[in-house]
């Protein structure tokens, strides 16, 4: 009897525990000091000794590198009134790093075992290795990706500017306010449309983690929580999550393959404005822009990421239109630019387009960086101007930096408009000049093209800046019948030596003949 | 061998060397060939081993006997006929491709460990990089306390001024390396500072991109000129660490 008892305690028991266990549950025991060893090796850079955040590395990073003796952990699966992570979310984000920040994944040089040894090194450092996390946050049913839901989760995310507040009307983070995370930093929101930039990822199932539980230390709230007037239902939840996950762009993907700008013939006039019908015919083709890290001064806290380039040309003119996600309209003078311009100093917004003066014979080019001595540049230039002044385009030789010298021009012209978090600027040259100070555009040719951008929000103007490196850009040249002709040719040729080769053949064949 | 009629040997020669330039260059390495390149390539390639089945007149007319025997067999006039048909369609279409506009970047070619100048001139002084060395290799064995500290020094200048580029891990990957071309040297990679020697690194990295020889496109390398903005003492402390991270040795001047 007693025996009996005992059995379905234990079963109880072991069910209850079984039940409490995190969902994922799979991990290995990590080995603290084996993972101190390689946190001194490989985290403290950043991490620093005392797992502060404070590394050496620290000071040039935004977002800073995280202080796991704060106990903050921003990707988490633990319901929203727990603060302690699963291990299995400190373990995944070792092991995949963090995209959009230098945190990098480990997975290719750590083992697992190594990983999970970090694990519980870092853990003591809020005291977490003593502590129990709570249970994770109830998924229920998951909802599959359909036209409804997404129109649903599109409602729930406009609905009293529940997301929009933050992420803007069209989910590119262009902020209206002001954003710091609670040591001060400044954060922005994410732009949804970019998932490569998601910290964790855009995994329906990820996404609907973090819009339950938030991202702690940032601004990014919990919408599980009961004390909220925009909680949100687990239904309603992954609604939102599938439009959130429809939102990411993908024709402004970066493809490391594609280095040519194909400029694209059109008859009549090239488009002046930004919204022509015509753009939607030009291919697009994005770069990455880098900070200037290159020469003095240096800039390590870009806001702006990428940029995608169009253009067609027409029998006389040349248009190319720039197009990039900002998340300020910097405007100097108004107030409200101001209040989530950062550092205070406001300044314009900026573009460039870069173009050698000669299109290079061999493969010597210009310096990427505004030219050289030998090989200088044009730079196309575009500011967004300010309350009391307007646009402005101007271009400038350069041979290097700091060599900057304005020209004058009639035949270059610039028109931009920003609208939800993007600007775009389209300009204009005639293809040929009169100055011997301007690059004279032919078609057929690969002519190298460069790219920089400021965000004058972000602090950025002169040296402090983004930009690309040269890719090239080509005018499709007019078809032509030659290959047609060639192939004619060619074909008749083999035909003809078929036939003597037949005639002579056949005559061996019957020497009698 | 004698089976296979020397015809078809000599297309599956060169078929098989084409395969397997494919396949160790854009499948293994993943560094595609340039088509153009991989033409000229192939043309010689194919000139060669024609001259070889080529040598003898046996040679020559055992590898035509296949041709003359479709033209001359009776008994192989459908094949003929088919194969009369194709070759000047195949050929058309070819030349037609050929002349066709090109959408295809050009090429460049760049060497990455181009010789280095016997000499240069650093912080306004002149190094000869036959016999530098770097002045705190020798505290290795020395002083290994003293060692460390400089190692530890050299990652705070890594971690402050090239992870950006190169990479918290050294590989080459680091946050904005995807839009730099060409991409920044792996440390990790046997390729790299493994077959290097120290003051060939003190040269590359004082003088940076701009400091190439034209072979190695200065132009292009984002590399920046460090002697702008490091010490003497903190470039040979950087490439302590660089070592020292990765776990390899600099080469030295005995081999
Ligand atoms: C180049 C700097 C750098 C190095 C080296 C680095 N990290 Fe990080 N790490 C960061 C930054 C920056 C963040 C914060 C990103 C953010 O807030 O979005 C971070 C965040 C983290 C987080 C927090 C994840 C979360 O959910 O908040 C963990 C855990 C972490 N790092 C572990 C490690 C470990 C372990 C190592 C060494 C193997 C390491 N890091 C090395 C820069 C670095
Ligand atoms: C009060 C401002 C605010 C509101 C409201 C807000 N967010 Fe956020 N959100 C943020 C911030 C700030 C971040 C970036 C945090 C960081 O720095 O890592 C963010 C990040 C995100 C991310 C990125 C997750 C990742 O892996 O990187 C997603 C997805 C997201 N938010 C979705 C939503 C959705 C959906 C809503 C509405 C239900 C919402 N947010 C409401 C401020 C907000
Ligand atoms: C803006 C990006 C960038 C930064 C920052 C940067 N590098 Fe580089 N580095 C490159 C690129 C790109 C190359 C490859 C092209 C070349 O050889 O110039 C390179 C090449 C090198 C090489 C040549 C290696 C070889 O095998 O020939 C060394 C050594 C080097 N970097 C060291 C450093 C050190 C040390 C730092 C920090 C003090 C640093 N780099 C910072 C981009 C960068």
């Amino acid at each position: 009897m007693r025996a009996s008892e005992m059995t379905k305690l234990i079963l109880l028991l072991s069910i209850v525990t079984m039940a409490s266990l995190p969902p994922m549950a799979f991990s290995l025991d990590g080995d603290s000091e084996s993972g101190e060893r390689i946190y001194l090796k490989r985290c403290v850079g950043c991490h620093g000794v005392d797992g502060d955040g404070l590394g050496p590395g620290s000071e040039r990073l935004i977002p800073p590198p995280r202080d796991f003796t704060s106990g903050m952990f921003k990707i988490m699966s633990t319901a929203f009134d727990g603060y302690i992570p699963q291990d299995q979310d400190i373990y995944e984000m070792i092991r995949i790093g963090m995209p959009g920040t230098a945190m990098p994944g480990w997975e290719d040089i750590l083992s697992e075992q190594n990983m999970w040894d970090l694990v519980a090194y870092i853990k003591i450092f809020p005291g977490f290795d003593e502590e129990q996390a709570g249970p994770a946050v109830e998924y229920g049913e998951p909802i599959p990706s359909s036209a409804e839901s997404i129109e649903k989760g599109r409602e729930l995310f406009l609905q009293d500017d529940r997301c929009s507040e933050c992420h803007g009307k069209d989910g590119k983070g262009d902020a209206i306010k002001r954003l710091l995370g609670d040591n001060g930093e400044r954060t922005w929101p994410r732009n949804l449309t970019k998932p490569w930039t998601f910290r964790h990822s855009n995994d329906q199932k990820d996404i609907f983690t973090r819009i339950s539980v938030g991202i702690p230390g940032t601004q990014m709230p919990s919408f599980a929580d009961p004390g909220s007037k925009k909680m949100l239902s687990v239904e309603d939840r992954w609604h939102v999550a599938n439009y959130v996950k429809s939102l990411a762009k993908t024709v402004r993907v970066v493809n490391a393959e594609n280095t040519v700008i194909k400029s694209l013939r059109v008859e009549g006039s090239v488009p002046a404005e930004v919204d022509d019908e015509i753009w939607e015919q030009a291919i697009p083709s994005s770069f990455f822009l880098v900070p200037q890290i290159i020469v003095k001064d240096r800039h390590f806290t870009p806001s702006n990421d990428t940029v995608t380039v169009r253009s067609v040309f027409s029998a006389d003119e040349i248009a190319i239109l720039l197009e990039w996600d900002d998340r300020t309209k910097s405007l100097p003078g108004d107030e409200d630019a101001q209040k989530i311009a950062d550092p205070e100093v406001l300044h314009q917004d900026m573009v460039s387009i870069q173009l050698p003066i000669t299109v290079p014979e061999g493969m010597e080019k210009p310096y990427f960086v505004k030219g050289d001595t030998e090989n200088p540049v044009n730079l196309w230039q575009w500011a967004s101007g300010t309350t009391t002044e307007p646009q402005s385009t101007s271009l400038v030789k350069a041979a290097g930096f700091g060599t900057e010298t304005e020209l004058a021009t009639d035949s270059l012209k610039a028109s931009g408009a920003y609208e939800s978090g993007t600007w775009r600027v389209v300009f204009r040259r005639s293809l040929s000049t009169e100055s011997s100070d301007d690059l004279q555009i032919q078609e057929g040719i690969f002519i190298p093209i460069a790219f920089s951008a400021w965000d004058g929000s972000n602090g950025e103007s002169g040296t402090k800046n983004t930009l690309t490196t040269w890719y090239w850009i080509t005018l499709e040249s007019e078809s032509t019948a030659l290959p047609f002709i060639g192939a004619l040719i060619a074909l008749f040729l083999v035909i003809g030596l078929e036939m003597l080769w037949l005639r002579n053949g056949a005559g061996r064949r019957n020497p009698s003949t | 061998m004698n089976k296979i009629p020397k015809l078809l040997q000599l297309i599956l020669v060169v078929g098989g060397i084409y395969c397997a330039f494919v396949l160790v260059f854009d499948v293994i390495l993943q560094q595609v060939i340039p088509n153009s390149l991989l033409n000229m390539y192939m043309f010689f390639i194919a000139a060669g081993v024609l001259a070889v089945y080529t040598f003898t007149e046996e040679g020559t007319e055992e590898l035509l006997a296949p041709i003359k025997a479709l033209v001359e067999n009776p008994d192989k006039v459908r094949t003929r006929n088919i194969v009369f048909v194709l070759t000047p369609l195949v050929v058309a279409a070819y030349i037609y491709s050929q002349l066709l506009p090109s959408i295809e970047a050009p090429v460049e070619l760049r060497s990455i460990h181009p010789a280095p100048p016997s000499s240069v001139k650093i912080y306004g002084k002149r190094y000869d990089l036959k016999t530098l060395e770097n002045p705190y290799r020798v505290l290795e064995t020395e002083d290994p306390e003293k060692f460390r500290e400089l190692v530890s020094t050299g990652a705070d200048i890594y971690i402050q001024n090239c992870h950006f580029c190169h990479g918290d891990k050294l590989d080459g990957q680091g946050p904005y390396a995807a839009g730099l071309n060409p991409v920044p040297l792996n440390f990790q990679d046997v390729g790299t500072i493994a077959q290097l020697q120290e003051s060939f690194l003190f040269w590359r990295i004082a003088t940076g991109g701009p400091g190439l020889p034209d072979e190695a496109a200065p132009w292009i390398s984002s590399m920046p000129i460090w002697q702008d903005f490091l010490s003497e003492d903190e470039i040979w402390q950087v490439i302590l660490y660089l070592y020292d991270y990765t776990g390899r040795r600099p080469r030295s001047w005995e081999e």
